[in-house]
Parts: structure tokens; sequence; C-alpha cells
């Protein structure tokens, strides 16, 4: 007899929905009443009934449910945390290890994420932020001349004239690109070299929010000789008095009347200023008597447009080409770009001549968030090994927990609650070490980073989410494995088999790559750094004052003031020029016999004596001459590498050649070559300019240098500032040693360099904790079998070799593994500097060694223990 | 107490576990009901029912040996317990009670 049966798919949807523990007589009951339904009628009305009872079924009450209730949900969390704390307990240096070096790892991600955040927080804090705009000129010529970040006077007026419906503002600061403006009270009590003043358009505030306490924005700068200051400012020359309404004065002959007190500017804008000077007062500067083509030309103001709406951009960006040629002078417009360029990219990813401060760029910040990721990475790796090490003494509580019922995913949901709690407890201690280390950080990361960031909303998701990532990432695999274990052997084996430890192996290479990659890293920055700073650049830096000199009485005195510098011993030269040599330089147009029209060179302007301050030899024709009165404009000296590009055959061929378009100036010299900008660039073709007029000193001739020799140093400064006085009196006497100021050109460098030191150190440290935690489980686990080695005839060297093996294998695996990657990427780095130092193979074997030798030191300590423990206290315990 | 009261169907099928006495599972507590009052109850009401009754503590439940016509699975087997049998006696005095001072006159 054919029995029918029920339709399978009806019963098969019954079996996955009811309830275990009811579906024996639901299904009993659905078949015995389709059974009876078949042979009562037929077939097919006894499947439709059959599905319709399954569906009628199919409610609340019958479905199957999770086992657990919620109560018992809440209950089962209060055993896994009291379980966790006995743990913890129990095993409190497998519990330090993890949680400070999971604390370690989240404190340094911390720092550099609140680091990384900071720089991008750059010029954000004006509300029309994204609407501003500044005007970069690139004047180049085959790549010869200047990418400038500031723009000839008429430009700001000219584009709101003719773009009036895209531009809504404009600003220009200009500051005579002076070093240092005097600012003196009307009594002259206090005098002061002021590093960051400008002058500005009474637009700055339509354009930036930069927030006043005293004072109307509408009315600050909109009358000449008046000026803004910051609060510090106010506060250093008029301490406690009010000081909108009072009078200073500037550049020793000028009286400005203070009319309104700002805030201090915050740190993480791309300019820092203590006053504004409306520009106007300066309108006699844009003399009309100069001709037009030169207004064209000089380019020292720094012009921000406010657009009306973003999207105008590209069209402004489009039609500048069009600008240059209506407005330039026409012997640069084939030469002229102008770009756009949005105000909170600056900071970050402006990298141009002139500058108003050196700004930062974006290798540092990913330097420093691979840093970030490289040593969170190491922290949670030590995390999972460890807790995979550990996977074995925890067996029989998984079986236990298996056998009383307990579901894989209720083990699972146990270990990540364990590893998200020791998150928790770790970022705890990440903060407590975030807020302690921050002033420190600051100081080295050249920061003013406040510890109160961490309440902004961002920082509190991170901190929220943190503890939940790296818990669920560096918990999962530890949980899966040992959910994964059959009760019946869990509870049967005896500790000591091994799981995961391919996995554990691999991870401890990575860990150690990464290490040594961040060694081998900062060994290669180091390098470049110290040959940036230390290698020849061509001239002597050493024992040279810079005095800024800037439209002072100087002009007058330059003369009397040199030979009274002169009688003076120790003093071995003195000179002016236009620059900080060796730092930057100005950009001229020339033109050269052989060309047609002018081209932009990179200029210095000097006085006599300029190549012997600074050492710098001459290789063909003669020096500036004090003998010769046609040397000043009518005689260029230029280097080496000018000769070179303008494809002379010798140096001595370029004496002579003719340059302007007058017969008699000529080339009279050509010196060695030598840096005159920092390192990050190679030497460029360059032209010097005597210039012995006073009217020099307006904008060309900006320092004195004074070559002193190595004795007597402060005496001779003494010495020095007396003449000064005695000479140019009411004039502060300011200098500095060049040498001091060069290193300030690879403070980015420097920054670098010292971070990914301390956090490469950082990263070591804890990739040995997880050794060390890695060391002394595999030591536990060992000790029956070491003790019957050691009855069986080993030597304590012996034993101490065999257990250190394994762990130098994987070290020595990393090396092999690091350093192809680590010299791949130290030579991406060092592509984007004109000098690279050479990747020093005994780099990687320090750094190899290193990593070799802390882990020998760390496992040290468990292999001696081992190699000199008593089998027979061992054995005894079994 | 809100608890103790039973509805009619409860009732109804309360007192079918009775009647049917250890023969008390899923479709014979339905056939019967239907049988004796003609109301023809869906079987998963019936089981849902019995369910109820059972938590309230009305009837308790046991498997019975596994039978061929149901492909070798078991019946729950219920029976009435204490409680269950005093629920049935309150429910029948109180209707007995209630029925009695109906006065005469409005029967007729």
């Amino acid at each position: 007899m054919t029995k029918a049966s029920p339709p399978k798919w009806a019963d098969r949807f019954l079996e996955w929905y009811c309830n275990p523990s009811l579906l024996e007589e639901i299904q009993g009951d659905a078949h015995e009443l389709y059974g009876r339904s078949a042979k009562q009628r037929n077939r097919r009305t006894a499947d439709f009934l059959y599905v319709w009872n399954v569906l009628r079924f199919f409610r609340w009450s019958n479905i199957k449910r999770s086992r657990s209730h919620p109560t018992g949900h809440f209950m089962m969390y209060k055993n896994y945390l009291s379980v966790f704390k006995r743990g913890l307990i129990k095993r409190k240096g497998y519990s330090f290890i993890n949680v400070f070096g999971l604390a370690i790892g989240v404190a340094c991600f911390l720092l550099i994420s609140m680091y990384i955040r900071d720089e991008y927080s750059f010029d954000r804090m004006h509300a029309k932020a994204d609407r501003i705009y500044r005007i970069h000129e690139i004047l180049q010529s085959d790549g010869i001349g200047e990418r400038s970040a500031s723009q000839p006077f008429p430009v700001a007026e000219a584009l709101v004239n003719d773009y009036g419906s895209q531009i809504e503002k404009a600003v220009r600061f200009f500051n005579f690109q002076a070093p240092t403006l005097a600012l003196a009270t009307i009594d002259n009590q206090k005098e002061f070299n002021e590093s960051r003043l400008f002058l500005t358009d009474s637009t700055f505030f339509d354009v930036f929010d930069f927030p006043l306490i005293e004072g109307n924005p509408q009315k600050a700068l909109n009358t000449t000789h008046t000026i803004v200051l910051t609060e510090t400012m106010a506060k250093k020359y008029f301490e406690d008095e009010p000081a909108v309404g009072k009078y200073l004065k500037f550049q020793g002959n000028m009286d400005l009347l203070v009319t309104a007190v700002m805030k201090d500017i915050p740190a993480n804008t791309h300019f820092q200023f203590d006053g504004l000077i409306s520009l106007q007062t300066y309108d006699q500067f844009y003399d009309p008597r100069v001709p037009q083509v030169w207004h064209w030309y000089w380019n020292p103001c720094w012009t921000y447009l406010l657009l009306k709406d973003t999207r105008d951009a590209p069209v402004i960006q489009a039609s500048l080409p069009a600008f240059v040629k209506k407005y330039f002078p026409a012997f640069v417009q084939n030469d002229v770009t102008m770009e756009l360029f949005p105000l909170t990219d600056i900071h970050l990813k402006s990298n141009m001549d002139y500058e108003i401060q050196p700004n930062s760029s974006l290798t540092t910040i990913y330097v420093f968030a691979s840093i970030a990721i490289f040593v969170l990475l190491i922290a949670c790796i030590n995390f999972i090994n460890l807790s995979t090490a550990r996977a074995a003494n925890r067996a029989k509580e998984v079986g236990m927990r298996k056998t009383l019922g307990g579901q894989r995913i209720q083990l699972v949901t146990q270990f990540l609650f364990e590893s998200t709690l020791l998150c928790v407890i770790a970022v705890v201690l990440a903060l407590i070490m975030v807020v302690t280390v921050l002033p420190t950080f600051n100081v080295f990361a050249e920061k003013n980073i406040d510890a109160t960031v961490l309440l902004q909303p961002f920082y509190l998701s991170l901190l929220l989410v943190l503890p939940l990532i790296v818990g669920l990432l560096s918990g999962i695999y530890p949980a899966f494995v040992l959910s994964s274990y059959n009760p019946i052997t869990a509870l049967k084996s005896t500790p000591g088999r091994e799981s995961g430890s391919l996995l554990r192996k691999s991870l401890v290479v990575v860990q150690f790559t990464l290490s040594i990659i961040l060694l081998v890293g900062t060994g290669v920055a180091i390098d470049q750094l110290s040959m940036l700073q230390k290698s020849d650049t061509g001239f002597s830096r050493e024992n040279v004052l810079m005095i800024p000199v800037t439209r002072s009485p100087v002009a007058q005195h330059f003369m009397s003031l040199r030979d009274e510098f002169l009688r003076n011993k120790n003093t071995v030269s003195v000179t002016a020029l236009e620059e900080v040599l060796g730092a930057k330089h100005q950009v001229g147009n020339y033109l050269f016999e052989g060309y047609t029209e002018s081209k932009p060179f990179p200029r210095l302007t000097v006085r006599h004596d300029f190549t012997k301050t600074f050492n710098i030899p001459m290789v063909a024709g003669r020096d500036f001459s004090e003998d010769v009165n046609t040397d000043d404009s009518l005689a260029l000296v230029v280097n080496e590498t000018f000769v070179r590009q303008m494809g002379w055959t010798s140096n001595d061929h370029a004496i002579g050649k003719k340059f302007s378009s007058k017969p008699n100036h000529r080339i009279i010299g050509v010196t060695k070559d030598f840096n005159f900008t920092s390192r990050h660039q190679s030497i460029r073709p360059l032209v010097m300019e005597l210039n012995s007029a006073p009217k020099g000193f307006d904008v060309r001739i900006k320092y004195m240098a004074v070559r002193i020799s190595g004795d007597d140093v402060p005496g001779t400064i003494e010495w020095l500032a007396q003449q000064w006085k005695s000479q140019i009196p009411g004039w502060p006497f300011d200098y500095f040693f060049l040498e001091n100021d060069l290193a300030k050109l690879y403070k980015d460098e420097n920054k670098m360099s010292k971070i990914t030191m301390v956090f490469s150190g950082l990263s070591i440290l804890v990739a040995c904790l997880g050794l060390f935690g890695l060391s002394t489980f595999t030591a536990e686990q060992r000790r029956k079998e070491m003790s019957i080695r050691k009855v069986l005839g080993s030597s304590n060297t012996d034993i101490f070799f065999l257990f250190s093996k394994n762990f130098f294998g994987l070290i020595i695996i990393a090396n092999v593994v690091a350093f192809p990657l680590a010299y791949w990427l130290m030579h991406e780095w060092l592509r984007s500097f004109a000098y690279q130092v050479n990747i020093d193979l005994k780099l990687f074997i320090l750094s190899g060694l290193i990593a070799i030798a802390i882990a020998f030191f760390t496992i040290c300590y468990q292999a001696l223990k081992s190699a000199n423990s008593n089998p027979a206290e061992v054995l005894k315990s079994e | 107490m809100k608890g103790a009261n039973i509805g009619e169907l409860e009732e109804l099928i309360l007192l079918t576990v009775g009647i049917l006495y250890k023969e008390a599972y899923g479709v014979a507590v339905m056939d019967e009901v239907e049988k004796q009052t003609g109301r023809s109850l869906n079987i998963s009401a019936v089981h849902a029912v019995l369910k109820r009754l059972e938590e309230k503590g009305l009837v308790k439940s046991r498997m019975s040996d596994p039978t061929e016509e149901r492909g070798g699975r078991r019946k729950r087997i219920f029976l009435l317990t204490a409680s269950g049998k005093r629920a049935l006696e309150d429910a029948h005095e109180m209707r007995n009670q209630l029925f009695q001072q109906i006065p005469k006159i409005a029967f007729q």
C-alpha cells in the first residue's frame, strides 16, 4: 500500500519555522489530519488542507525563537562579566600586556588623529571659507622663474572690476616683503621689530571672520593711518590701558591710530599676524609716476578673493589667461599663469615661493596616518595572538559551557564581549595616557592642541566606536576558534594542544615587519635630514649675523656703519643683500644676448663684498668692485648653472656677454654654484645684481650680513650693537644667526623624523610586549616537554636554543619581508626631494639587528626560566 | 481574580479534555468538539487553546507512545489538573447559580 504523504515543501517549511519542542505534536496532528482527509476525499484536497493547516500553525507562539530569554541574556552577561573579571585578575601579567599594549596603540592612534585633524582644521573657522580663494602667479620660462603666492598691487582691483558678477570682495596683504617692521609707542618707551605686521585692505573683515574685541570692523581699516592690533599686541604696547584711540609710531616716521583690538589669531590659520595696518596708508607706494608696467610686474601682494559662489571658481580660472593678456606687461605675458587656490587647501597643499609662512604638507599627513595605523595594527595583533595562545587554557571552559547547553553563538558573543570590554579598559587607559602626554606631544609636534578637543562629538563617537571596532577586529578570530571546539575533545584533551599557531606566527612576522619598516624609515628620514642640513651648500653659514634693515635709516648710513663694524678685529666682512641666503630669492626679468625677449631668472640683489662675506668662490671674471662705479646697474654676476642654462660653452665664455638692451651692460663674473634656496630644490640659474643706492633699502636690500670670526662672539655682538646705537639712534638692533635661521628650512622634516622616531619606538615596544606574552605562554605549554628533555640529558643551553629558535626564525623572516618593502617605501618618499640621501644598506642591517636584539631580550627571560627550571618541580605536579 | 477566569472556548475545550479522559490530544479534541457542538475548529486554534490552558495550569500533558498513523510521532495527551477540575466546577456552579436566579416568569 502506498501511503500518501503531504507535500514535502510544506513539511519542510513547518520543520523550519516550528519550535522543535512543539514540532512533534503539531506535525503529528497535521499528518493525522492529512491521512484522514486523503482517505475521505481526494489527494489534492488533502494537500491543500495540509498546506492550509501548516500556514495556520505559523503563529508567534509556535515559531522557533532563540532559546535564551531576555532575562537570561542579561544573566549571561553578568556571568560573562564575572568570568572576565576572574580571568583578568587570575592572569595579571597577561591582562596587563594585553591592555597596556592596546592602550599604547590606541593612544598613539588618538594622538596622531588629533594632529591630523588639527592640520585639516586650518582656515576653516571662517564662515565663508569655502568661497575664499587665494590667487597665485606662476612666472616661469622653461621651468625657471618663480611660483609666487603673491600678486602685483593692481590685480585685486582689476579682478573685481572685470569679474564683479562672480567676485564679491578682494583683499590684499602687503608687508614690503620685509622680515620685520618697526613699531613703537609715541614716547618711544616701547619699540619692537615686529615680524607679523601686514598692511591690508578695508575689505579684510568682510572676507575673513576674525572677531574683534573692541572697535567696528566696518570702519576699522577704511581710512589711512589706522592699525588694528591683536589682544596680545595691545597688551604689549599699552599694557592694561585701553588701546583703541591711541597712536603707535610705525617705521619711526608715521603715526597710526589704533582703531580696533581683535582676538588673538588662532593657531590653525595658514598665516599668523599681530597687527593690520590699512593699506591705503601706503597708497603713496603705488606711485602714479612709476610706469604702469612696473606696477603689474612687482608682485608683493598676497591677494584673496571672496567669490559669490564656489561654482564660479572654474569660470574665473578659465578667464584668467585673458586677464593676463589684458593687463600684464608684454614682456611677461607669455610666461605668466595665474591660478585660484582654495583657502582651505593652502595649509596642506600649497607649496609656492613666497608663502606668507611655511605650510605643512600632505606627505607628512600620510606618513603620520600610516604610522598611526601601523601601531594600532601591531597592538591588535598582540591581542589576537595572546587570545588564541590562551585558547588552549580556556578549552575546558568552552567544553563545559557547550555541555551545559551553551550555543556557539553565545560563546562567540562571550568572547567578543570580553575583547570589547578589554578594549574599553584599554581606551580608558589610552585616554589617561593621551591627556598626560599631550603637553609634551604639543611641544615636539609644534601644535597647541587642547585636551578638551576630546569632548568634541567626533572624538566622543570615535571613543565609542574604537573599542567596538578594535574589540570586534581583534576578538573575532579567537572567538570563532574557541567556539569551534568540539566539547568532547575540548574536555578530554590536555591543555597544550597548539591551535592556530601558524596564524600566530604569521601575525608575529607581520608585527615585526611593520616595526622594522618603521625603524628603517626613521633611520632614512634622519639620514636625509642630516644630509639636507649638514652637507655643503657652497657658502659659509657659520658666524654670519643677519640684521633686518628694510626701510630703516641704515639706507643713509650703510657705508659709515660698515666701516665702523669693520674696525673691530673680529669682524671679517660686511655686506647687505636681498634675502636670507640659502632660504629665499627674488625673480627678475633679464634680456640676454641672443634672445629676443626677456626671461625671468632667480635674482639676488647684493652690496659689495657679498662673495667675500659668504665665502663663495668666483670661477671666472671678477666680483663687483668698489673701484668700478659702473658695476652698479651696468654689471651682473651669475652662477655656473646660469652659464650652462644659457648654453654658453664655458664660464669664461660668459664674461662680457651683454644683457638688457643697452650695449654697455655686461656679465662680469661667474661664481661657483651654491644653494641659494633650501635643498628641497636643486640649484637653478641665479643672477646677482649690485644695488648700492640708499633707495635700494626700500624694498630690494633687506638684510645686512656681518661675518665675524668665531672668537669672543658675545663681545663682538655687544660691540656691533654699540656702533649701531651710535650710528642709528632710535632703531632697535635686531639680528639672528644665519645658521639658526637656515635650520628652520627643514622644520617639517625635523618634526617628521622626531615623530616617526618616537612612534616607531613605541611600535617596537608594543610588538615586544606581544612577543613577551607569547613566549610566556609557549614556555608554560612546553614546561613538561622541556623538563623531560632535561631529564633525558639536554643541557641548559640546548633548552635555551630550542626555546628561542622558533622566535628567531620569525624575526628573520620579518626582516626578509621588511627590507624590500622599506626600501621601496623610502625610495618613493625620497623621490620628492631634489637632493636624496643614498639609502644606506647599513641602516637595514642595523634595524634588523635592533629588532633581533630587542626580541632576544624579550624572549630571553622566558627561555632562561625554562632552561633553568628544576625538572623535578615541574614533573611532580602531574 | 481576573486570571482565574477562562473564556468560552477555553471552557469548551477544557470540558472536552475532561470528556476524552486519557485520549485528549489535538485532533481528538477537535473532533470531539465538532461532534458535541457542531463547531468546526481549525487544528491550530485547538493547539493554541490547549497551550494556553497548560500555561494556566488547568491541564497537564505528557507524550503518548508513537502511533503508526502519525508517521511514528507521539501524541501530546492532555489531562485535567486539580485546578482544571475546580475551574470547571466553579464555572458550572456559577452558571447553575445564575440560571436558578432567573425568575420563572422570564421563561414564559
